[in-house]
């Protein structure tokens, strides 16, 4: 009801923290706290009518407690404190996860808490207890996101009184284009051949990274045998090396004109999709953009500039 | 997306509402009771199988039945039986097909206005603290309701908090909200629940009656000194006119204005009578009234009564002089107060020309009588014999023991015979005193019928023939225990038992706590409330809810800092007031860095200031100890406090 | 300070001239139950510290030199036939020592690597399906020479976070280096040196030392540190719940040390770049400015 209110939703995005004080708490009554006053509004007119003072006393313990549950409906958020934790990178089309600590500084438990973007989940907090809460949002475009607003709500104790305070944090969070189905193999030019070629000559060559031996097997290259162990009678056993990237003089790039797909979005993802995938297999690989591109390499930084390039990557408009 | 409500909190709800209804089963129409309470266990059978759940049609059945009930209970709409009425038929109906959180709201709703019926029925402090016991318990089962949490014990303990916070208020709202009288024309026909006192009818026996009754009747309350025993005669009925059997109040009263001027003398005696709901008109006060409410009518019998009957307790300021004298009698008067429903029997005569002899004056027969009564074997019992065949002569002649009616009557009937203006007074004499609350308690057993003789110049004076034959009025053998400490003076008895003497004394705690309660709760209301708020300095309704404004947001403000102040914990505070020390540092141009350690700081703070080293030092180690060792208290919290307060940069 | 602590380092000082502070932090990981990897450049002087920590401390000492060729046999030892008996029987490899030294540890492959590592996690070796203890108290301290070095296999992040702390000894200084190249040859030293701290001392300390008090305020601050990196963008990993968990040890055994019953923000704060230095992979290469400015943005509470 209250989220439709003009007057509360002006911006007042925090940066991590928020302390929920008294210019972020919001209070309300409830319909159930307005029929209160209808009933305590009908026990003063039948003190009034019998001129009960016992009635009226009645009725003034209830208005009494009335305003008094202001007060600790009030209570019941204040003071806690949010803190953004962070959110993940997301692709498109899944969902993005946000982190947050919820943390009760006071000596009173809170029962009764709402929070939630969209939807609120009921939690409780013990006194100078603290909760990590996970909130999944579903990204649906890329590029940078406004955080949703955050509600903290409460009526406790009777549900007279709504009390909430609306959060916005300032920090966006990136999503990546949405990443194309599995069916489009890396742009690969003849790769596998010449890396197969290059593992042949490397045991030769004595080049390459040593990473351990293995027991051979029927059908080893005879090349790779450690021929030392074998003479000290240990067995047969065949060298292993490690597919030392840098050594290879292979390039493989990721370019936008290599897509296949028709339509922006899907190339993006697809060349989304490569990245991913290049990565995973450990490859070196250049990336272009119309307008941007990096130089081959491998690696987190790599890999999330690439991405960061996608998320963000406006075409160019040529009259 | 509602959640079925847990079956605890619906048991705790059910079980409020059931003892809120619980006290009304002494006044309302048993039907009544047993539709409601029948009702709440069918709901509490819904909880355990869900195949109890009334049908629509059924629902709409049981209403039906309950409006035809309502009908014939023929109680009307409005007033407070029907109402009562209504408002438990409709909780009752409500219950039964509660199933969501709304319904179960409402159904408290409707509950807190039974318990506000509560009051009409009783005012006593016991219901009182039963109201309130149970809307404690409706409230902390809303709480449960709310939170959906079946464990009861957080929600009691949040109310008993809440109550505790809001009973200054509610105590402040009390005195202060302005009360106005409503309108007669809303005063709906109320029910008569006074308890009968005396009767407008004297049959010698029936005042017996009420001699056991410990039936509070009215309270008074002195200014000054409560007057000698002798004058306490509260005047109730006059009976002037009698068949033999019955004596009764003559319809010739309303003559004041014919009747001789009133003569007082003496010092006036200023008292409070505090009536409890009466069946009669009467106001019983002392001989003779002056000054009284405008409300209240005085009579050619010299009584004071109220137009309508009393049907609450209510209290007037009387004035009283104990000395007066009525001067002449009416025509009117005369004839009335000599009035013999026969020719008297010849033993009476030949009694009255014996007694009298031959002196004609009224004095001397009077006391002639009281010698009679004294030397003749008379004696007092509050069970004598049936006398229902000639009463008085019976009395006379063969019986001679009887109470007070049986020796006022006599004693009248022998100064008719005489030709004197005689007549039988009764109403109550003496009283109780309330030494807790220095008021005068009077109950039914005291009850008592005197005679008033008209003389010349000294108009109608009072006698009391009971006085000579039991000068304590009962005597000893006849005397239940229970009335024991009722005697003709207030001396109580120093009673040897010392745990008797504690429950006299109980008693007369409660007894004052129930007066007070009157006073100032009861019967706080319209002028009560001016004089008490004008003692303050508030008059008028404005000031008064401007007072009542300015106190109430007091109060909540002050609430508000000590629920809100509770939000710091330990460690907030310890950093705040060492905050305090950096700031003043701060001001004299040693600023704390963010990642510095209170140690580093003292170091480098003392180094720029080596004339505060000593004073940073002990306010770091106090930190220090507070902040992060184990072991300290809020001694040493105030010890720190205190040097920060006292650091000055 | 505890005496037997005093004197300790005393004679550590003795030997390795000019580095107080490392031997400190090194001392104050054992202490801690913590194992420890020295980086630096070869020659500085890390085995001396680890040969002379062993001999103070009167703990079976065994070196272990890693190089590209070494098998995790060589290390945690191997089942061999025994002809006579007609079965294998273990035999034990050097990590069976209460302090093993895997020098220039980067210089072996991920496979030897690893097999040290899980025993240093495990603090027991399993070989053909037979678990075997080791014994107690098991410290390593592993030297590496800095990565970009040729030849090497820099430790990935899952192993880094085994050690509680790393060190960098760094070249003595002038006086230091002066006094060094005059002196008597280091090893007559330390096989001159007597056990200053018995291993049965060792273990109450130990004890001891998981009774000493964090307060609230202090976790906050330490949760704050953990949260920083964690949030930063400075920084692409922070610190896992291990690493806290590992600073808060570290930083008891500091205050111990200190002769306090309590940590204080300091304790934190000295043991931190030693702690969090191997853990926060950054953008920016020197690990100590990264500590540095971590330690500058956290309020301390």
């Amino acid at each position: 009801m209250f989220k439709n209110i003009r007057f509360f939703k002006r911006d007042n995005t925090v940066e991590k923290v928020v302390d929920l004080n008294h210019q972020r708490v919001f209070i309300l009554p409830t319909n159930k706290g307005l029929s209160f006053l209808v009933l305590i509004a009908i026990l003063f007119l039948i003190a009034f009518v019998y001129n009960n003072n016992l009635c009226y006393l009645l009725a003034f313990l209830l208005s009494s407690i009335f305003l008094i549950s202001i007060l600790h409906s009030y209570q019941s958020i204040f003071g806690l404190r949010l803190e953004l934790i962070g959110c993940n990178k997301v692709f498109a089309g899944e969902m993005a996860e946000v982190n947050l600590l919820l943390s009760n500084p006071g000596n009173i438990d809170r029962v009764n808490l709402n929070i939630g973007f969209s939807k609120s989940n009921k939690l409780s907090l013990g006194k100078q207890k603290q909760k990590k809460l996970t909130f999944f949002l579903f990204v649906e475009k890329r590029g940078w996101h406004r955080m949703n607003k955050i509600v903290i709500s409460s009526t406790y104790p009777f549900g007279f009184f709504t009390v909430w305070s609306p959060i916005r944090f300032s920090k966006k969070y990136l999503a990546y284009p949405a990443l194309a189905s599995d069916n489009c193999p890396l742009p690969m030019m003849d790769i596998e051949e010449s890396v197969e070629e290059e593992l042949m000559n490397s045991s030769i060559a004595g080049g390459d990274d040593f990473y351990g031996l293995k027991t051979y097997q029927d059908g080893d290259a005879i090349k790779q045998i450690d021929w030392k162990s074998f003479a000290k009678g240990q067995g047969l056993y065949i060298k292993q090396f490690q597919k030392n990237a840098t050594a290879s003089n292979q390039q493989l790039w990721l370019d936008y004109d290599f897509t296949t797909a028709s339509d922006l979005e899907e190339k993006l993802s697809q060349l989304c999709r490569w990245v991913v995938d290049a990565e995973k297999q450990g490859l070196d690989y250049g990336f272009s953009l119309p307008g941007f591109s990096l130089q081959p390499s491998h690696g987190l930084n790599h890999y999330q500039q690439c991405l960061e390039a996608l998320a963000l990557y406006r075409p160019v408009v040529i009259d | 997306m509602e959640t079925e409500i847990d079956r605890r909190i619906i048991i705790f709800i059910l079980a409020s509402v059931a003892l809120i209804v619980l006290p009304h089963s002494g006044h309302i129409p048993i039907s009544l009771l047993v539709f409601f309470y029948s009702l709440l266990i069918w709901r509490f059978c819904v909880l355990w199988d869900k195949k109890w759940i009334p049908k629509k049609w059924l629902v709409s059945l049981l209403s039906a039945i309950a409006i035809y009930q309502l009908y014939s209970l023929n109680q009307g709409v409005f007033g407070r039986d029907a109402g009562t009425s209504i408002f438990i038929t409709a909780l009752g109906l409500k219950i039964l097909e509660s199933n969501k959180e709304q319904d179960f709201y409402l159904v408290s709703y409707l509950a807190f206005v039974v318990a506000s019926s509560q009051f009409l029925y009783s005012q006593s402090i016991l219901m009182l603290g039963y109201i309130l016991f149970v809307t404690c318990s409706l409230f902390a089962a809303l709480i449960t309701l709310n939170t959906k949490n079946n464990d009861a014990k957080p929600a009691i303990k949040k109310i008993l908090t809440m109550t505790a916070q809001a009973i200054p208020i509610t105590v402040l709202l009390f005195f202060m909200f302005p009360r106005i009288d409503p309108p007669d024309w809303l005063l709906f026909n109320q029910q008569n629940t006074a308890v009968s006192g005396l009767s407008d009818t004297l049959r010698p026996g029936s005042i017996s009656k009420l001699g056991f009754s410990h039936d509070l009747v009215f309270r008074a309350k002195f200014k000054g000194k409560i007057p000698p025993v002798q004058d306490l005669y509260w005047r109730g009925p006059v009976f002037s006119q009698t068949d033999g059997l019955n004596w009764t109040e003559t319809n010739n009263r309303h003559f004041l204005r014919q009747m001789d001027k009133l003569v007082t003398y003496g010092q006036p005696s200023h008292y409070t009578v505090m009536m409890e709901p009466q069946d009669g008109h009467w106001i019983f006060t002392l001989d003779m009234p002056t000054v009284y409410p405008q409300k209240l009518i005085k009579n050619g019998l010299f009584q004071l009564l109220n137009p309508t009957k009393p049907k609450k307790r209510k209290q007037y300021e009387i004035t009283s002089f104990l000395k007066f004298n009525t001067g002449k009698l009416t025509d009117t008067e005369y004839s009335d107060n000599t009035q013999l429903p026969a020719q008297p029997m010849p033993e009476v005569t030949q009694l009255v020309n014996e007694l009298k002899g031959d002196n004609d004056s009224a004095q001397f027969l009077i006391s002639a009588i009281f010698h009679h009564f004294k030397n003749n074997d008379f004696s007092y019992t509050l069970n004598p014999p049936v006398m229902e065949i000639n009463p008085i002569e019976t009395f006379l002649f063969k019986a001679r023991s009887g109470f007070c009616g049986h020796y006022a009557t006599a004693f009248v009937y022998l100064l008719r015979v005489a030709n004197i203006p005689a007549r039988v007074v009764s109403g109550y004499q003496g009283g109780s005193i309330n030494k807790v609350g220095n008021f005068l308690e009077i109950k039914q057993s005291d009850a008592h019928a005197w005679a008033e003789v008209w003389l010349e110049n000294k108009g109608w004076v009072r006698f009391d023939p009971t006085s000579a034959v039991a000068p304590d009025q009962f005597s000893e053998q006849n005397l239940e225990s229970s009335t024991a400490e009722k005697q003709k003076n207030f001396e109580i008895i120093e009673n040897k038992n010392l745990f008797n003497r504690w429950v006299t004394r109980a008693g007369d705690v409660w007894s004052n706590m129930d007066y007070e309660w009157q006073q100032w709760i009861i019967h706080y209301r319209g002028e009560k409330q001016s004089k008490f708020l004008s003692s303050w300095g508030i008059t008028g309704i404005k000031s008064m809810f401007y007072w009542l404004t300015v106190l109430v947001f007091f109060m909540l403000g002050l609430f508000t800092w000590v629920i809100l102040r509770n939000q710091k914990t330990n460690i907030d505070k310890v950093l705040m007031t060492y905050q305090r020390f950096c700031d003043s540092l701060a001001k004299v141009g040693v600023i704390k860095r963010k990642a510095e350690t209170a140690h580093d700081f003292a170091l480098r703070a003392k180094q720029l200031r080596p004339d505060l080293a000593n004073n940073i030092s002990l306010i770091t180690w106090s930190y220090i100890n507070l902040q992060y060792k184990k072991d300290s208290g809020i001694d040493d919290f105030k010890a720190f406090k205190k040097q920060v307060n006292s650091f000055k940069a | 300070m505890d005496v037997n602590l005093s004197t300790l380092f005393d004679s550590a000082n003795q030997v390795i001239l000019g580095k107080e502070h490392q031997i400190k932090l090194a001392v104050c990981c054992l202490l801690a139950r913590g194992h420890l990897l020295i980086e630096d450049i070869p020659g500085v002087g890390k085995t001396t510290l680890s040969h002379t920590l062993a001999k103070l401390l009167g703990l079976d000492y065994q070196r272990i030199q890693f190089t590209s060729d070494i098998m995790p046999a060589d290390i945690i030892g191997s089942s061999i036939f025994n002809a006579s008996k007609s079965e294998f029987t273990f035999h034990p490899g050097p990590i069976f020592n209460q302090m093993v030294l895997a020098d220039e540890i980067n210089r072996a492959t991920p496979r030897a690597q690893s097999a040290l590592l899980e025993a240093m996690e495990e603090n027991q070796v399993t070989v053909e399906g037979v678990s075997y203890d080791l014994p107690s108290p098991f410290f390593v301290i592993a030297t590496q020479n800095p990565s970009h070095q040729l030849g090497t296999f820099s430790l990935p992040e899952s192993q880094l976070d085994r050690f509680l702390m790393r060190i960098q000894l760094g070249y003595p200084d002038q006086q230091a280096e002066r006094n060094l190249l005059t002196g008597v040859d280091r090893r007559f030293i330390i096989d001159e040196l007597q056990v200053m701290l018995p291993p049965e001392r060792l273990s109450q300390m130990q004890n001891e030392i998981t009774g000493i008090y964090t307060s609230p305020a202090l976790l906050d601050y330490v949760q704050a540190l953990i949260n920083f990196t964690r949030e930063s963008d400075e920084f692409n990993y922070g610190l896992s719940p291990r690493a806290g968990l590992a600073l808060l040890t570290a930083a008891k055994s500091w205050a111990y040390m200190k002769g306090g019953d309590a940590v204080l923000p300091e304790d934190v704060q000295t043991v931190l770049p030693a702690v969090a230095g191997h853990r926060l992979k950054s953008s920016n290469s020197n690990s100590d400015l990264v500590v540095e400015s971590l330690l500058q943005h956290v309020e301390v509470s």
